[in-house]
């Protein structure tokens, strides 16, 4: 059971999920194109800019979140995603814009995955946080 | 001559599946089984895939538990049941990126992935995109593009732009822009390696699920229905569907969709002890039946 308290905690620190997942993302799919040798990964990639923006959000918004006892441990998670994603969003600015595809994306990935792993178990330590979003995939009919 | 032997084979399946998710426009008309499926093609000293299904660790109790999949097992197991390893694969064309077709890039350790320059660049693109338009970015795993990361720097992803042709001896990748997903593609095998096949084969990823996305309802008189779900257009999706069945000589049962549950009412098929099915479409020259 869900008390009042931590629902509330629960839909206002949804979006704050939500906007670190999409900015990981974000990151993930510049390495990628950076590794592939994509010709759109380009240096002034806009992506970058969108990511910070978002991530500013996301880390105001975490902020001012108030868990309750049963939310502690999500709450600690959702921090420890911010701050390594937030250590991977800074390597990528120093790194990823001048040098492009010469990047060491180890620099980006390995701060990434590890805030990335901390969104996981944020998203298992109480319900309504969801890791992907399968309704746009071919199993997308939900019972 | 047969170069290649090909079998559907099935690692999961949603029980009862909305037909309205599968055909264009059929609101209200009932369930079909979903079979979920991966594709091996063998022979010429080739072992490749076509897609390679998604990582249950991540996955499975959330598609477990909302939207009814069941039966998942590991490609070890699944392709164990033809005597081969996730190992012994060394190239995988990668129809699309949603996590049910790439989810599982990491249980195939030599492989050379394939995958349109578009499906990855588009995708990016859209994660750039404000919050509202997050249904243009669903299916798609965080985790994944991670992963993809790790295979570029092994030298193990080719971004692929466009059609390419004998990416294997008589295998060819098609680009279907702007249909199920910005950069699908389907891949055809030439199975005579005749410049003009006799002998072609396309496997469609989820360009279609079942057979009524490729003649219609009534098999006489067929037409194209869209299917369920189209990030691009259904006029590309369709334009598409005539490109594959034209392809393939007009017999749209040589298009396979790996979610078509009646594939075992059209070729030879076997249920494994875990109860899920191996469809047998071809056996090249020498090769042992597997069913």
């Amino acid at each position: 059971m869900i008390d009042d308290a931590t629902a509330t905690y629960i839909v206002e620190t949804q979006k704050c999920f939500e906007d670190l997942k999409q900015v990981a993302s974000q990151l993930a799919g510049l390495l990628v194109l950076a590794a592939a040798g994509s010709k759109e990964a380009l240096p002034d990639h806009p992506m970058l800019v969108v990511a910070g923006e978002l991530y500013r959000e996301a880390d105001d918004a975490l902020r001012q979140a108030q868990p309750t006892e049963r939310a502690r441990k999500h709450f600690g998670h959702l921090a420890r995603a911010a701050t390594a994603i937030g250590v991977a969003l800074k390597e990528a600015e120093l790194h990823l814009r001048p040098l492009g595809r010469g990047l060491d994306v180890d620099r980006v990935l390995i701060p990434l995955r590890a805030g990335y792993t901390e969104l996981e178990r944020a998203a298992d330590a109480l319900p309504g946080f969801e890791k992907v979003s399968y309704e746009r995939a071919c199993c997308g009919g939900r019972r | 001559m047969t170069a290649y032997s090909l079998w559907v084979m099935e690692y999961a399946a949603v029980p009862n599946y909305p037909l309205s998710g599968l055909v264009y426009g059929m609101h209200n008309q009932g369930v079909r089984k979903l079979p979920y499926c991966y594709i091996v093609i063998k022979g010429q000293g080739q072992l490749a895939m076509v897609d390679v299904g998604y990582n249950h660790k991540a996955h499975g109790e959330v598609l477990a538990n909302t939207y009814g999949v069941r039966g998942w097992r590991p490609p070890r197991e699944v392709l164990g049941e033809i005597g081969i390893q996730p190992d012994d694969v060394s190239t995988i064309f990668i129809t699309h990126a949603h996590f049910d077709h790439m989810g599982n890039i990491e249980d195939f350790p030599n492989a050379t992935f394939f995958l349109q320059e578009r499906e990855l660049s588009k995708w990016v693109w859209t994660m750039s995109l404000h919050r509202r338009f997050r249904w243009l970015m669903g299916g798609i795993d965080p985790a994944d593009m991670m992963r993809a990361v790790d295979l570029a720097r092994q030298g193990r992803l080719v971004s692929v732009e466009g059609d390419r042709e004998n990416v294997l001896p008589g295998i060819d990748l098609h680009a279907a822009f702007d249909t199920h997903t910005w950069g699908s593609m389907y891949v055809t095998v030439r199975n005579d390696l005749a410049a003009n096949s006799q002998d072609s084969w396309v496997f469609c990823g989820d360009l279609a699920y079942m057979y009524e996305n490729l003649r219609g309802h009534d098999p006489k008189d067929p037409e194209y229905i869209p299917i369920g779900l189209a990030t691009g257009s259904q006029f590309n999706v369709i334009m598409t569907a005539d490109e594959m069945v034209r392809s393939v000589g007009g017999d749209c049962y040589r298009v396979i969709p790996p979610h078509e549950e009646r594939l075992k009412d059209l070729y030879p098929s076997r249920i494994t002890k875990a109860g899920l099915r191996i469809t047998q479409l071809a056996l090249a020259d020498g090769e042992k039946s597997q069913v």
